[in-house]
């Protein structure tokens, strides 16, 4: 049932994985690797505890049981190597920021807490701007950018910090089409750049269009591997019917 | 009346020691917590730290029954009574099915409640209305030293911690995914504004005290985009209108409280009607078309009918 997904120094390694929220399970015993330069798409239906998995291995939630290794390192707690980021909703778009000052945060770990930002520190921070094509818009406040543009400039923090992993909770949800195509486009610009990126999506019909590897959930991992070996519909049919899969909330 | 004698009516008051002591504490206090207003107004909290300034009554009570009116007493009772009730509040929402602002608002009416019974009992005749509305004349050197020492704790504090404060701010999740102690950041915030609440109680009183954390900070938030410019606006403008209010109740003979109070209204107000980019009045004068980007290229498309406007580039 658990086909892994193949490897040989898997940058991200979950094992036995348990979350509980006041004692009930949201996901239970998952066990999967993940190695860098893939864009992972976690998909499952709603409570299937896509964003639960996805708040344990960003350090959001104590696991139960199980381990998150990152590089083969125990993660304790949180780490600068992965950048969650926020969904939409969860951010204050007029927080009086531009969109260069929300990048420089992404430094503020590199820097200390009185430090100046030194030649390095700007350069990570220009660097990030261009990758993500922000830079005409770098002394915009954050809300004066267009939906893909803000999505663009978290990322561009994301990359700014250094980080590894790119943890993503439905970044797509309430674009339009151009924003999805251009935010996709600059995740396929991670990839290419050896990152590994996990982001939860709800569209199956873009699914092997978005990623190349899948992650499919319900409470229990159902497939971990290639898009269109996960997104079977053998696979679908256990993680959206209700039959054999429903998981032990809905026992009682 | 010659320029010689405006400027020497300026300067009379100031021989006396006790309005050279008012106009310290009201510079510094102004100036520290205009500064702090901005953690506060950009965590949403300023209706907590209204529950927290009307907290503070019966520890004030309390401190007065057991030593009198000691400033340092007076501030530890105070401290010690909102940090209850805010830590109270957390522990009762964590426990209950009351939501944390039903939690605060409770617990914080029935301290003020007991702190007005409390009052009765103190060892000295007090007038509440001094605790209620302030009495900046009264600044004694105790009193003095509390603002200095408020000031001093708060803005070293603020000013080390502002990075990991503002990754808190702008997003508390993101930030604990990056290995902050949010949770540690937070109860430092707190106890900051109930020490700046403390701190302002001579000069603008319990009930007024919330004004010179929130306006200032309110009023830059108005006016700019940029965390700093806020962060130093506000304590400015918090510092230049507690001096300016106090001149104004001085000559005006009214409290001292409500004239500093009513001066950040108007420069609220002012900022609310006329902020270059967020005030009302001049967002109506700009007119529909509010970003020429997008006219722009709406112009450009009306000419060439088969050429769609781009999408991504520069509409808002």
């Amino acid at each position: 049932m658990n086909q892994l997904c193949k490897n040989t120094v898997p940058l991200l390694r979950v094992r036995d994985l348990t979350v509980s929220y006041h004692r009930v399970p949201a996901i239970h015993h998952l066990t999967f690797e993940l190695e860098a330069g893939h864009c992972v798409g976690l998909f499952g239906p709603n409570g299937a505890g896509k964003s639960t998995l996805l708040k344990s291995i960003s350090g959001l939630l104590k696991p139960e049981t199980g381990s998150i290794l990152i590089g083969g390192r125990e993660l304790a707690g949180s780490s600068n190597l992965i950048a969650y980021l926020p969904q939409r909703e969860a951010v204050d778009w007029d927080f009086p920021v531009t969109v260069e000052g929300m990048v420089e945060m992404g430094r503020y770990h590199h820097v200390g807490l009185l430090g100046s930002f030194s030649r390095n520190d700007h350069r990570a921070v220009r660097e990030a701007l261009e990758l993500f094509n922000l830079t005409p818009f770098s002394r915009r406040q954050i809300k004066e950018l267009s939906g893909g543009q803000q999505q663009r400039a978290f990322l561009a923090r994301a990359w700014a910090q250094q980080a590894d992993i790119y943890i993503l909770d439905e970044p797509f949800a309430g674009l339009d089409r151009t924003s999805a195509e251009a935010l996709s486009s600059a995740l396929k610009v991670l990839v290419g750049l050896g990152k590994l990126l996990m982001v939860s999506h709800h569209n199956l019909a873009e699914g092997e269009l978005l990623f190349d590897t899948a992650i499919l959930l319900n409470g229990e991992l159902i497939a971990c591997g290639k898009t269109s070996e996960v997104l079977s519909p053998l696979n679908l049919e256990c993680a959206y019917g209700t039959a054999v899969y429903s998981g032990n909330r809905h026992l009682s | 009346m010659t320029a010689a004698s405006i400027l020497s009516d300026l300067i009379t008051p100031f021989g006396y020691s006790f309005m050279q002591r008012a106009l310290l504490s009201c510079a510094l206090i102004g100036f520290t917590n205009g500064f702090l207003g901005t953690f506060i107004v950009l965590k949403r909290q300023a209706l907590l730290a209204d529950a927290l300034s009307h907290s503070l009554l019966p520890g004030l009570a309390i401190a007065a029954m057991i030593v009198g009116l000691s400033p340092g007493g007076l501030l530890l009772g105070g401290l010690l009574a909102a940090m209850l009730v805010a830590l109270g509040g957390q522990l009762m929402a964590r426990n209950s099915r009351l939501k944390d602002e039903t939690a605060v608002a409770s617990l914080y009416i029935i301290a003020f409640a007991l702190g007005i019974v409390l009052i009765r009992f103190s060892k000295v005749k007090i007038d509440l209305t001094h605790f209620l509305f302030g009495n900046i004349l009264g600044v004694g050197n105790g009193d003095l030293w509390i603002a200095y020492s408020a000031a001093f704790l708060t803005l070293s504090g603020l000013v080390l911690f502002h990075r990991p404060l503002l990754l808190v701010l702008f997003d508390s999740a993101v930030a604990r995914a990056s290995g902050i102690r949010v949770g540690w950041l937070e109860t430092g915030l707190l106890t900051l504004t109930v020490l700046g609440l403390v701190a302002s109680l001579q000069a603008v009183g319990v009930l007024l005290s919330l004004g010179l954390m929130i306006l200032p900070a309110a009023t830059a938030y108005l006016l700019t985009d940029s965390f700093t410019r806020m962060l130093w606006g506000g304590a400015f403008l918090g510092m230049f209108s507690a001096v300016g209010g106090l001149f104004l109740s001085f000559y005006a003979n009214i409290p001292s409280g409500p004239c500093i109070v009513l001066l950040l209204g108007i420069l609220l107000a002012g900022a609310y009607m006329f902020s270059p980019r967020y005030g009302i009045v001049s967002r109506l004068l700009l007119g529909r078309h509010f970003h020429e980007g997008s006219l722009q290229r709406w112009k450009g498309h009306e000419e060439h009918h088969h050429q769609v406007p781009e999408v991504d580039g520069e509409n808002r």
